[in-house]
């Protein structure tokens, strides 16, 4: 059978960011796949080393949109722990309630992408809409829907007062019966289980041997949090699972995720219990003594991981950031070979990829004749629910209130 | 658990300066020899369960380049092994990629944004920088400076 | 004008359809213009639909500075929309580089690229902001007098 190579990307209207993946395709199914990253390199690291401590702070904080209070809460540990300060408890609570509150966010937003991924229209536009009740609850905290300024060298820059918590536990209600309302879907309808079982097979071992991080790897089997390993922070203090399914695929993913969701919703009820009383900030000088400090935090994609090396100036000697989606990639290549193309964007889709936070498109070439034609992300997706409706799963049979 | 981790790597390597390492809660930083540094983290893979890799980190402090293989286990411990690389062109050193086969990104990082030939690094495009990137310009290190200051950079912006 | 070109506007002003592009965003923007698409803000009651082929927009909606990998791709993108087609650059970066401004793979502002029709302010900008954006360009079209 001959071969077609499809170029995929990198103007990619139904996500978000650009990426390209080379596709060598015989027949239906994806021989060999090769990730090309690094259009939304940025050189913020270069940047970080001509700003002050504080400003970098800002400027970190915006190497992903959608978990920029991970990337911020990551530098700032580094900076505390090289200048020695003691960051106030109240704080540290704070800091962790915007954590979840972010992964709520997020995970509601992957679960959207993924029904939008697969053809079902209904569930993306359920759990955006649902999403709306955390982003008011974020904007309400922190004055910002995304990126909220909310971390400081020291502490956080704004108090959460008891009316505000009462609020945020009357959202958690509601969202908690949400998506109890997906688990249900998504867990107990054959269609979806059909859809996604055996898509994107990613085996323990192989997770481990490439290093994934995040729901991959715990839908892999392999129970690793950095909440509960290397806790920071206030989580020591909180009683939390860390969810893990053996399912091994995109549908593991899912399960991962929903779950992961539930126990967010815990861990912000306990937040709010024990959130004690104390200061907000403590003062951290502007010069940070020289030294070097690794950090880690789960953001809602896997493990990230910030380096600061400060030299005794205002400003660092070197900031480095590995993001989740960085460890995940080397992984993406070997989970659509030998897949079907239509899984192509379930399946990258599926690793929650946050490019801009690692720095994505497809064409299709036939290796015969060397022909390229470019397929761009929107006609892949529809070509994608299209080939699984003519197999029989179709999302709109399902029903829904 | 922090010394005992230390302590058998003395052991194993008699040559490494255990007692210099910089040890914190969860942490420790350890400096080792160029040449045995594949051989340390095929030990601590091996032998001490550091199964996975975080990431390299790539630095230039002024005097020659540092590289970090930053470690990790189960148990919370992170281990990062530094080696360092003398300003002399060309860079080389080896890949990793034998022990920790999540290094690819990590190692092509090194080579494109500080100029380190990753010796064994399978061929693959340029990462992160753009494609137009002239040779030879290597952001990362202290000598190379954006052309204009809060301009676009080098004489890449075509 | 003749009739036809009347027609022509009237029916545009009422469908503008809009492909999105990141040209190196941190993905705040690119969620909260999704956002504008689903139930809550819902630009679909304005006819706006967001297509995946820039061939079929009128409005590219930029988020994001624009990064040294991505200003060719930026280019070809816009080169590819069929005439009169407009551009709306979102949130503070694609108005003028912000916060990135100064690093090396960044070249600017969308408008360092392209032309630029519209700026959307904001970090990131509101899915309410990006409607009002794309309401003003429609009677900036309306009140054109050849369309353009």
């Amino acid at each position: 059978m001959s071969k077609i190579m499809v170029p995929l990307g990198p103007q990619h209207p139904a996500l978000e960011e650009p990426e390209s993946f080379n596709l060598l395709l015989e027949g239906e199914r994806v021989a060999a796949s090769q990730v090309c990253i690094g259009y939304n390199h940025r050189g913020m690291e270069k940047a970080a080393e001509s700003r002050t401590y504080l400003q970098n702070v800002y400027l970190l904080e915006r190497i992903c949109g959608i978990c920029s209070h991970s990337h911020s809460t990551c530098y700032v540990q580094t900076v505390e722990d090289l200048a020695g300060v003691e960051v106030p408890q109240r704080a540290l609570y704070i800091r962790a309630l915007i954590g979840e509150l972010e992964r709520i966010h997020s995970h509601m937003l992957w679960l959207g992408i993924a029904g939008h991924e697969i053809g079902f229209m209904t569930l993306f536009m359920y759990a955006w809409k649902d999403r709306e009740i955390v982003m008011d609850i974020l904007e309400m905290l922190t004055g910002n829907r995304i990126n909220y300024g909310m971390n400081t060298l020291g502490g956080v820059r704004r108090d959460v007062t008891p009316e505000m918590a009462d609020k945020i536990r009357e959202a958690v209600g509601q969202l908690q019966e949400r998506t109890e309302y997906y688990s249900r879907v998504i867990l107990g309808e054959e269609t979806v289980y059909l859809r996604l079982s055996g898509v994107g097979k990613l085996s323990k071992a192989d997770a481990l041997r490439f290093d994934t991080t995040g729901p991959v790897l715990r839908a892999s089997g392999v129970g690793r949090d950095v909440r509960r390993d290397d806790p920071n922070g206030i989580y020591p203090n909180l009683d939390f699972q860390v969810i893990t399914d053996d399912h091994e695929d995109v549908y593991g993913r899912t399960v991962v995720r929903v779950k992961e969701l539930l126990e967010s919703y815990k861990i912000i009820r306990q937040i709010l219990d024990q959130l004690p009383d104390g200061p907000l900030t403590v003062k951290v000088p502007n010069r940070i003594p020289a030294g070097e400090c690794i950090s880690r935090y789960e953001a809602p994609r896997g493990e990230d991981i910030h380096y600061t090396r400060s030299n005794g100036t205002d400003k660092p000697d070197r900031v480095k950031v590995r993001a989740p989606t960085l460890a995940n990639s080397a992984a993406i290549a070997h989970m659509l070979d030998g897949g079907y193309l239509a899984d192509v964007p379930i399946v990258i889709a599926a690793i929650d990829p946050c490019f801009s936070c690692t720095d994505r498109m497809v064409r299709v070439t036939d290796a015969n004749s060397g022909q390229a034609q470019s397929m761009d992300w929107e006609s892949l997706r529809r070509y994608s629910a299209q080939w699984y409706r003519k197999q029989g799963m179709d999302f709109s049979r399902i029903p829904l209130r | 658990m922090e010394n005992e981790v230390l302590q058998k790597i003395a052991e194993r390597f008699p040559s490494v300066a255990a007692e210099q390492a910089v040890v914190k809660h969860h942490r420790i930083y350890l400096s080792v020899p160029n040449e045995l540094l594949v051989e340390a983290l095929s030990f601590c893979y091996e032998e001490l369960n550091f199964r996975h890799l975080c990431t390299i980190t790539g630095l230039d402090n002024g005097k020659e380049y540092e590289l970090l293989y930053h470690i990790s286990k189960d148990d919370g411990l992170l281990l990062t092994l530094k080696r360092t690389a003398p300003y002399q062109e060309p860079v080389v050193i080896p890949t990793v990629l034998s022990i920790y086969q999540g290094a690819t990104f990590y190692e092509r990082e090194l080579e494109g944004l500080l100029g380190i030939k990753v010796e064994g690094l399978p061929e693959g495009r340029q990462y992160p920088l753009p494609d137009n990137w002239p040779q030879g310009e290597y952001p990362l290190r202290k000598s190379w400076k954006p052309k204009q200051a809060g301009g676009a950079g080098q004489e890449a912006s075509v | 004008m003749k009739v036809v070109d009347k027609l022509i506007t009237w029916a545009r002003c009422k469908s503008p359809w809009i492909v999105h592009f990141n040209s190196g965003a941190c993905n705040a923007c690119d969620i909260e213009v999704l956002c504008a698409l689903t139930p809550r803000y819902d630009v679909e009651r304005f006819g706006m639909v967001q297509k995946g082929s820039p061939r079929h927009a009128d409005v590219l909606v930029c988020s994001g500075p624009v990064s040294l990998q991505q200003r060719e791709r930026l280019v070809t993108v816009y080169e590819q929309m069929p005439e009169p087609k407009f551009v709306m650059a979102v949130g503070t970066c694609a108005c003028s580089g912000g916060v990135f401004d100064g690093c090396y793979c960044i070249e600017g502002g969308v408008d360092q690229a392209i032309p630029v029709d519209m700026y959307v302010p904001g970090c990131p900008a509101r899915p309410e902001a990006i409607i009002d954006g794309v309401v003003k360009l429609l009677s900036k079209l309306e009140a054109s007098e050849d369309g353009k």
